[in-house]
């Protein structure tokens, strides 16, 4: 967390830079499908992130050591452009994405039904192509859309979501600038009956500002599960029209 | 019937109503969607269970028709390594063994199983026991798709009805598929 700079403001007539109120998400958008090679593919925005998050499998496990005779292994791997970030990243793995890919891998791994593919793999992966503050909680977004459109057994779905302290308030989904001067960033992750699976924090809150933080988190958590449903429900509803009345025309030739 | 869409996690019934069928699960006396899709009600035999409407991972019924390798043969038993299902294609099995006993290689008597099969074969059969992975290949489309010489190891061709090696002419007998060669499953 950068010092908190007596010269920046981060809010102007009660709205913050962007013009949001504390608790209001950036917009939000789901794109379902959209590679043609993985098993299941999801496209998000949030705000300024720009995330792909591709699903394969259940697949053989290549090193064969890693597999699991119980139950498949879930192997997340996040990754940042070299041109998602205003200063070039240089490419490849580094310590903050080995600790995301851990993270947000340990977010989804208890509600896939891992136990119904044994001796195999589930891979996801997420890369940011443009970033913008909050990268894991779309990368997670995204890699839950895209395991429920590859079709892997799950107890539930998860959304994520932060919430930040900047300014001496509280925000829901801090963007960039109140990320990097702000005094704290919360990240959670949580199915849609609040049970949480990512719980991190960056910075400093006293006792009941990190119980109404949760809160916060938790309604924006409510909010992206709406858009998800509705992202993965448009998508498949939209193929159901199109088979529904192939199955019911015999069905009426019998009665005439 | 119902014909609501879910997703992982909705409530699709309770336990004391139904027994979860495929693609749910039940926790606390309910009963929970694993998969996005329809649910579909079995008023008879009081299941609930969901019909994905996405690209689901391929699951193995009774019926379906399966691709494989053989990767070992006993007296009267065959092994195949499973590959896919048919109309599956891109959703490959992983690590999953299935077994053709002598009986189920063809509607008639078979001798010797090593004039049917021989390793490395690659085959197409059907599952007639989902539970314990039991396939047959008695149907004219099912049988062997592509094999390959004891001697050298060279794709046998077939010619005039008999599998013949192109390099060193050898000549093998086989349970033989109709689409044999084809490349088409």
């Amino acid at each position: 967390m950068g010092e908190n700079d007596a010269n920046i403001t981060f809010f102007k007539d009660g709205l913050r830079l962007d013009g949001r109120r504390a608790d209001e998400l950036r917009p939000l958008k789901i794109e379902v499908g959209i590679l043609a090679r993985a098993d299941g593919s999801c496209y998000i925005e949030m705000g300024g992130n720009k995330v792909i998050a591709a699903v394969y499998g259940p697949r053989e496990v290549h090193p064969r050591h890693l597999q699991e005779v119980t139950r498949a292994i879930v192997r997340y791997r996040y990754n940042m452009a070299s041109f998602s970030v205003e200063e070039r990243k240089r490419p490849g793995p580094d310590r903050r994405s080995y600790e995301l890919s851990k993270v947000s891998r340990e977010a989804l791994e208890p509600v896939i039904l891992t136990s119904y593919f044994p001796r195999s793999v589930i891979d996801v992966f997420v890369e940011v192509l443009q970033a913008d503050a909050g990268t894991r909680t779309a990368g997670i977004n995204a890699a839950s859309v895209a395991l429920a459109d590859a079709g892997i057994p799950m107890k539930s779905m998860i959304s994520s979501c932060a919430a930040g302290k900047v300014g001496g308030q509280l925000v829901l989904d801090p963007m960039k600038e109140e990320d990097n001067y702000g005094e704290a960033d919360m990240p959670i992750a949580m199915t849609p009956d609040g049970r949480i699976t990512l719980l991190q924090m960056d910075g400093h809150m006293t006792r009941e500002e990190l119980k109404t933080a949760l809160d916060m988190a938790m309604g924006g958590c409510r909010q992206v599960y709406e858009v998800q449903r509705k992202a993965l429900i448009d998508k498949y509803n939209q193929m159901e029209a199109e088979i529904i009345p192939d199955q019911e025309q015999p069905q009426e030739a019998e009665v005439l | 019937m119902e014909r609501a869409f879910v997703l992982p996690g909705d409530v699709v019934g309770s336990a004391e109503e139904y027994v979860p069928g495929d693609c749910t699960y039940a926790r606390g006396g309910i009963i929970y969607a694993s998969t996005a899709g329809v649910v579909n009600i079995d008023k008879n035999g009081k299941s609930v269970s969901v019909v994905p409407k996405t690209n689901a991972p391929a699951k193995l019924c009774q019926g379906d028709i399966v691709v494989g390798e053989v990767t070992d043969l006993k007296d009267n038993l065959v092994i195949v390594t499973l590959a896919f299902k048919k109309g599956y294609e891109d959703r490959p099995i992983s690590d999953e063994e299935a077994t053709i006993h002598i009986s189920n290689v063809r509607n008639s008597y078979v001798k010797d199983l090593r004039q049917m099969f021989s390793m490395r074969d690659i085959l197409k059969a059907k599952i007639i026991d989902e539970r314990q992975l039991r396939l047959f290949t008695g149907d004219d489309d099912l049988g062997v798709i592509k094999a390959y010489c004891n001697k050298c190891m060279t794709g046998l061709v077939l010619k005039e009805g008999k599998l013949v090696c192109p390099s060193c002419s050898n000549v093998e007998t086989r349970k033989l598929s109709a689409g044999y060669g084809t490349g088409v499953v």
